[in-house]
């Protein structure tokens, strides 16, 4: 469905919210020679004006909240939230604790609060994410592959 | 000639040539011990919650409603550690090397595994699961008939029959 | 050492305490000394200056169930005997007033404020002002004690800081995001022309609250895996520092094989961390065809972290009394192909880059560190041994199986950036032989010792030299999982050495300087404060000068 808006090469910022960087130097990963994001066009930009897409890593802490927001509001329309890893899927290890707010889950009912609409939201889970594995999440933007995942709910015979 | 030795480095680049894996038209770079995602055999199960109380980031949830029993298994959280892997008494989980998780709904991340929960011969209470139950009768066959009550009423019993052979009072 | 010298410095130390009115005990290395708080201004001189030892951090522990006081341990460490002291006062509940020693240790200057935080010890004699947790948390609530809940989220308003303003000198925000950083965290750089004056520094983003995570939800094994998430790139470490002191605290016996093996995993981090290092050092200069050879290379050093442990990074494989996993012939085999390969390109790669001029003009003789501020701020790692320090815990308090190998430690004098460039390479050597070595002696026998008991209320304190420096675990047990867990990571004492090290630095130079010392923000979280003019200003974290606007 996306892949009507975006034809061409999509550009990326990068936003850590408090991860452990393990995912972050991933993310560097891909852009050297063995795996090469830029032959898909991906870019990683300066600033979040120029870009179509944000990469999310990390449980959102207290600290770095009010500056999440801002830059996610920063981002022109339609906005496009790839979020990664344990920790932003589901808040990680530290899904409870008392200085994160425990992932997309709490991020999501914030910015609803404050009226800052997201219209695509992509999960790519991982701990850490493979540099190969955010390739598949492109892939999947764009159309080039199928989604594998599905809900299995299976009953124990006795 | 020493002031140019900097450009030595166009001889290293072109005896390396080209190393890009053209992936996703090619197989990726991963090995087979990689940890991947887990999978859980719906045969062998048996529901006795050793895999949930070893998980560190709780992706392993066990959910009671009155008479069946939900295994919840939560991809997104999980870190990939195969801890469950090491403690399951009668290895139901088994390691895989997939990675290839992204999607755009996240109730696609979610899985179940259902067990039926046993009905007490005495108060009709709802206990455990049947799979557990055959599971203890088959490796000690004389308990069957103590496993067929639930834990209260097992206790019950067991202060009855103590304070019918000593002879004394038990105050309630 | 030889047993007599042992006796004669354990004598020592005895008749410090003496003399100070204290008890002394000592177990294995370490050696605890409990005094009065009114002479710790006192032994903390004399063990400091006189015994000439460094001061590794200081832990604040809630013991208000088990006595019902607040407690304090400093942690010093004597390197040239091979020795860890530490040194423990209690103060009451009801007024927890404790002196401080920052003008004696400088380098104690943050663990006491992160005390003052997470545990309300009130400390005489000096500013305090908040550093670990945000600036709108509510006052009275101190997380790391044992009356309040880890999973507890205050209600508050989410606010940012403006830039402060400033007539004389011109200002440049720095981050959070840029495009320059990879972690979050606010510079803010007062210029005149091109010269730095003043640097202001929030950091503190990526505090989560792991120590209390510890000790409330999680079992003994499980910390195992929380502890490989401090930080992504040397995550092994961790783990490696927490089981270790478990070990000593409940004298669980390790087999050699897992001793081996463990070594083997620390000296491949080691490895990446430094290739990942060089690259972003010359990506920082521009020379981008560095960064990518130089990262290049290191993609094979993760194929066979992958082959022997099952992940690329946060390798998992590590249990208190031994690893998961085992080697076999073949394994063996691809890891020595694989070293061969990276040691030749390695070398011919680092030969072009020293060569370019780019690199060599702008990498001599910036951002120095003299011999004398090194020793007084206890610095750690490859700063240290690029000022002349000779510290390496790896040959001064062996652990692991290092007590079976043969390596060097690289010391050089200028302290400047190429000395810690040129330490790092030599250290890049060091490190494939000593994996080669290990390989060929590894002994056989069994990876996990699954049958121990830990009893409780035991102190274990242990020592791991990480890529960036050494890091320090301090565990007291508890019952199925610790009762108190500290961590300081390397970076923490490296940072107050910026301070020296950007005096008289253009802008130009600044993230090169900054780069240099390898930081590692998400192993600290701490707060940094760099003065041109050399006597410190506190003005950052003063909380009456910050103007918070909402939303």
């Amino acid at each position: 469905m996306l892949s009507k808006f975006l034809k061409k090469s999509i550009w990326v910022f990068h936003l850590n919210t408090g991860s452990c960087n393990a995912c972050d130097i991933e993310i560097l990963d891909v852009l050297t020679p063995y795996f090469d994001a830029e032959r898909f066009g991906v870019k990683l930009v300066a600033s979040p004006r120029h870009a179509d897409a944000i990469l999310l890593t990390g449980p959102v802490t207290y600290e770095s909240l009010p500056k999440v927001i801002k830059a996610i509001e920063a981002v022109p329309r339609p906005r496009v939230l790839i979020v990664m890893g344990s920790c932003g899927v589901g808040g990680g290890i530290w899904h409870d604790t008392y200085n994160t707010i425990g992932g997309i889950d709490g991020l999501k009912k914030i910015l609803d609060e404050r009226g800052v609409k997201v219209d695509y939201i992509y999960y790519v889970p991982g701990c850490p994410v493979r540099p190969e594995a955010i390739i598949y999440a492109i892939g999947l933007i764009k159309g080039l592959v199928e989604k594998k995942a599905t809900a299995k709910i299976k009953k124990a015979e006795s | 000639m020493k002031k140019l030795d900097f450009l030595k480095i166009l001889v290293i680049a072109t005896e390396t040539g080209r190393v890009t894996r053209k992936y996703p038209y090619e197989p990726p770079l991963v090995s087979n011990e990689f940890r991947g995602k887990i999978e859980i055999d719906e045969k062998k199960c048996i529901g006795c919650g050793a895999c949930v109380i070893a998980c560190p980031p709780n992706a392993l949830e066990l959910k009671i409603e009155k008479n069946i029993l939900i295994l919840k298994y939560f991809v997104g959280r999980c870190i990939f550690c195969w801890r469950c892997v090491d403690v399951c008494p009668v290895k139901a989980i088994r390691g895989t090397s997939d990675f290839e998780l992204a999607t755009d709904n996240i109730s696609d991340l979610n899985e179940a595994v259902i067990h039926d929960r046993n009905e007490c011969i005495e108060c009709r209470g709802n206990y455990s699961t049947v799979k557990q139950k055959q599971y203890v009768i088959e490796k000690s066959p004389i308990t069957e008939n103590y496993v067929s009550k639930c834990p209260d009423c097992r206790r019950n019993g067991f202060i009855n029959s103590i304070q019918r052979r000593k002879g004394g009072v038990y105050a309630e | 050492m030889n047993s007599s010298n042992k006796t004669n410095i354990l004598e020592k130390y005895r008749e410090i305490a003496e003399s100070y009115k204290g008890s002394f005990s000592y177990i294995k290395d370490t050696v605890l000394i409990t005094v009065d708080k009114n002479a710790l201004r006192d032994i903390a001189e004399t063990i400091y200056w006189k015994m000439d030892c460094y001061h590794r951090t200081c832990v604040g522990v809630d013991e208000t169930p088990l006595n019902g006081y607040l407690a304090l341990y400093h942690i010093f460490g004597d390197d040239k005997n091979g020795l860890n002291i530490i040194v423990k006062t209690i103060t009451e509940l009801k007024n927890p007033v404790i002196p401080s020693i920052r003008d004696i240790v400088p380098a104690a200057d943050w663990c006491e404020l992160e005390a003052h935080d997470l545990l309300g010890i009130v400390f005489e004699n000096r500013d305090l002002y908040r550093l670990v947790l945000p600036p709108y948390w509510p006052r009275d609530i101190y997380p790391l004690r044992k009356n309040i809940p880890y999973n507890y989220r205050p209600e508050v308003v989410y606010s940012s800081e403006r830039i402060s303003e400033s007539t004389e000198t011109a200002v440049v925000p720095i981050g959070p995001y840029h495009p320059a950083l990879h972690e979050p965290e606010y510079f803010e750089l007062f210029v005149e022309g091109e010269k730095i004056v003043d640097v202001k520094y929030r950091g503190f983003h990526v505090h989560r609250g792991i120590e209390k995570l510890g000790e409330s939800r999680t079992t003994y094994q499980q910390i195992n895996f929380l502890a490989e998430r401090i930080c992504g790139i040397c995550g092994f470490v961790h783990a490696v520092c927490y089981s270790q002191a478990v070990e000593k605290a409940a004298n669980i016996h390790v087999p050699e094989r897992a001793r081996f093996i463990r070594s083997i995993a620390l000296e491949i981090e080691r490895l990446h961390s430094h290739l990942l290092w060089i690259g972003v050092a010359a990506h920082i200069l521009g020379y981008d065809t560095g960064f990518m050879h130089s990262w290049r290379i290191r993609e094979s050093i993760m194929l066979i972290a992958e082959l022997l442990t099952g992940s690329r990074k946060t390798y998992g494989i590590n249990l208190i009394g031994g690893v998961r996993r085992d080697i076999d012939e073949n394994k063996i085999k691809k890891v020595l192909e694989t070293l061969d390969y990276v040691e030749k390109d390695f070398k011919k790669l680092i030969d072009i880059i020293t060569s370019v001029p780019e690199i060599t003009r702008r990498i001599k003789d910036t951002g120095v560190l003299p011999k004398e501020d090194a020793r007084k701020l206890s610095v750690v790692g490859p700063v240290a041994r690029a000022s002349g320090l000779d510290r390496d815990i790896r040959r001064d308090l062996p652990y692991a199986a290092y007590e079976y190998v043969d390596f060097n430690v690289p010391v050089y004098d200028s302290g400047d950036n190429l000395a810690r460039f040129k330490v790092r390479v030599d250290e890049v050597f060091e490190s494939i032989s000593i994996i080669r070595q290990l390989l060929s002696n590894l002994p056989k026998g069994p990876v996990l010792n699954n049958e121990f008991e830990i009893p409780e209320y035991k102190i274990g304190v242990s020592l791991v030299e990480a890529p960036r420096g050494e890091d320090v675990h301090f565990v007291i047990t508890g019952r199925g999982k610790p009762y108190r867990w500290r961590v300081r990571a390397p970076t923490y004492n490296n940072i107050p050495a910026l301070k020296v090290m950007l005096q008289g630095c253009t802008l130009a130079d600044a993230p090169l300087t900054i780069a240099s010392i390898d930081p590692c923000f998400s192993c600290t979280d701490r707060i940094v404060i760099i003065d041109e003019k050399g006597f410190r200003r506190s003005i950052l974290l003063n909380p009456f000068n910050r103007k918070c606007d909402l939303k």
